[in-house]
């Protein structure tokens, strides 16, 4: 039987090699493309405010006042991250009944504005207020 | 997870419209009816829940909690409602100096503050068991009265027929619990025209729900017992069978109806 080896050294069969190959490719590339994704939709909102080198802002606290001054899009889903405390854009999703790309994007747009953290571990991308002990 | 209680809001455009006075007699009706309710001072700039529950000093205020300098179990106290049922309160610092203190947060406390007030759904409602939270609130656009409004389930707007009343609360209604998708119902305080007949009532809740385009949770009437007895104690327990008493009774059953539907 005609047999090769994966990148680690271990012996499978042609038809093992074949089936595993496509699946992990795939992930990496919806996993790279996730990432670009991100990063085409920081820069877009980075020229909306006038050029790629507009810094994001750092700190903008996320009080009532300024979510009364939001655009209604972006307080629910500031409103939705502030209930839950931490989560991604697929968890605000489920709630706002929006889709998912939507989300990222409304939540990309609020860290830009400085009212959100980002914080990613592994694949996901978590969405914050700020973290404290809420006691 | 599903949210076992909920957090109620009274609050008001003008002062003086009967927000604390609702609130307190709203959350006794609750204890009354078998629930465990908590009614917390929230109007940090004119406290008057400490004062009427005759308390001078506290292990915690509810100004330590949202500071981050206390738990919320050490700022509870119970007062006992009845022969048997208590009602848990927290209250906010009378003192100047702490009144002082709360006019003089920056928005970043604010921040805090309304994350620590949306974490009492956990530590309260699904922890401790607590069917209703309900925040007495200072009247207009407060940051302590916002922050109180977006944390709840329910906005009850206390209102009375006083002109410039009903128009900062048809403003409010759409400029601020519209604007947070908040479930908004009103209670017209103080009213002075003829609601006893069936056909009366009818007529002034048309008229209410016309004028403001939303629901009327209920209409309370100008008693002057009510007015006598000076908040000196709380009515539903006292005099249960007073109209007024009667009144709240129909009202919380109107909530516990609308949470269990």
């Amino acid at each position: 039987m005609y047999t090769c080896k994966t990148p680690r050294g271990i012996r499978v069969t042609k038809q093992e090699a074949l089936s595993r190959k496509p699946q992990k490719i795939l992930e990496k590339i919806r996993e790279h493309l996730e990432k670009l994704n991100e990063k085409m939709e920081i820069m877009i909102e980075l020229q909306k405010r006038g050029g790629t080198d507009v810094k994001p802002f750092l700190d903008a606290p996320l009080d009532v006042m300024t979510l009364l001054s939001m655009p209604d899009h972006l307080r629910k889903t500031a409103m939705t991250v502030c209930r839950l405390g931490r989560a991604t854009a697929q968890e605000v999703a489920d709630q706002t009944h929006r889709a998912r790309a939507v989300e990222s994007s409304y939540l990309n747009q609020l860290v830009i504005m400085g009212h959100l953290k980002k914080e990613r571990m592994g694949r996901k991308a978590y969405f914050y207020v700020e973290k404290e002990d809420q006691g | 997870m599903i949210d076992l209680g909920k957090i109620i809001a009274v609050h008001s455009y003008k002062g003086g419209t009967g927000k604390t006075h609702v609130s307190v007699n709203l959350a006794a009706s609750f204890v009354k009816h078998g629930k465990k309710a908590c009614l917390m001072d929230l109007d940090f700039r004119a406290p008057s829940l400490a004062t009427f529950f005759n308390v001078e000093k506290a292990e915690c205020w509810l100004n330590d909690y949202l500071n981050g300098t206390c738990k919320i179990d050490n700022a509870i106290i119970d007062q006992r409602i009845g022969s048997e049922s208590k009602l848990s309160v927290v209250l906010a610092n009378p003192s100047t100096e702490a009144i002082r203190d709360m006019s003089a947060k920056d928005r970043k406390w604010e921040m805090r503050a309304l994350g620590r007030l949306l974490a009492l759904r956990n530590s309260l409602l699904n922890d401790k068991g607590f069917d209703y939270l309900i925040f007495d609130t200072s009247p207009g656009l407060q940051y302590s009265s916002i922050n109180a409004i977006v944390s709840a389930d329910l906005v009850i707007v206390a209102a009375t027929f006083d002109r410039s009343d009903v128009e900062g609360t048809k403003r409010m209604l759409h400029e601020l619990y519209d604007l947070f998708e908040k479930k908004t119902e009103i209670i017209m305080n103080r009213v002075l025209h003829d609601t006893s007949s069936k056909s009366g009532k009818d007529y002034m809740e048309n008229m209410i729900k016309e004028t403001y385009q939303t629901p009327v949770l209920g209409i309370i009437p100008c008693f002057c017992d009510v007015a006598k007895a000076e908040g000196a104690f709380i009515f539903v327990q006292e005099k249960p069978e007073h109209p007024f008493s009667k009144i709240l009774d129909e009202i919380a059953g109107k909530i516990e109806k609308s949470n269990s539907a």
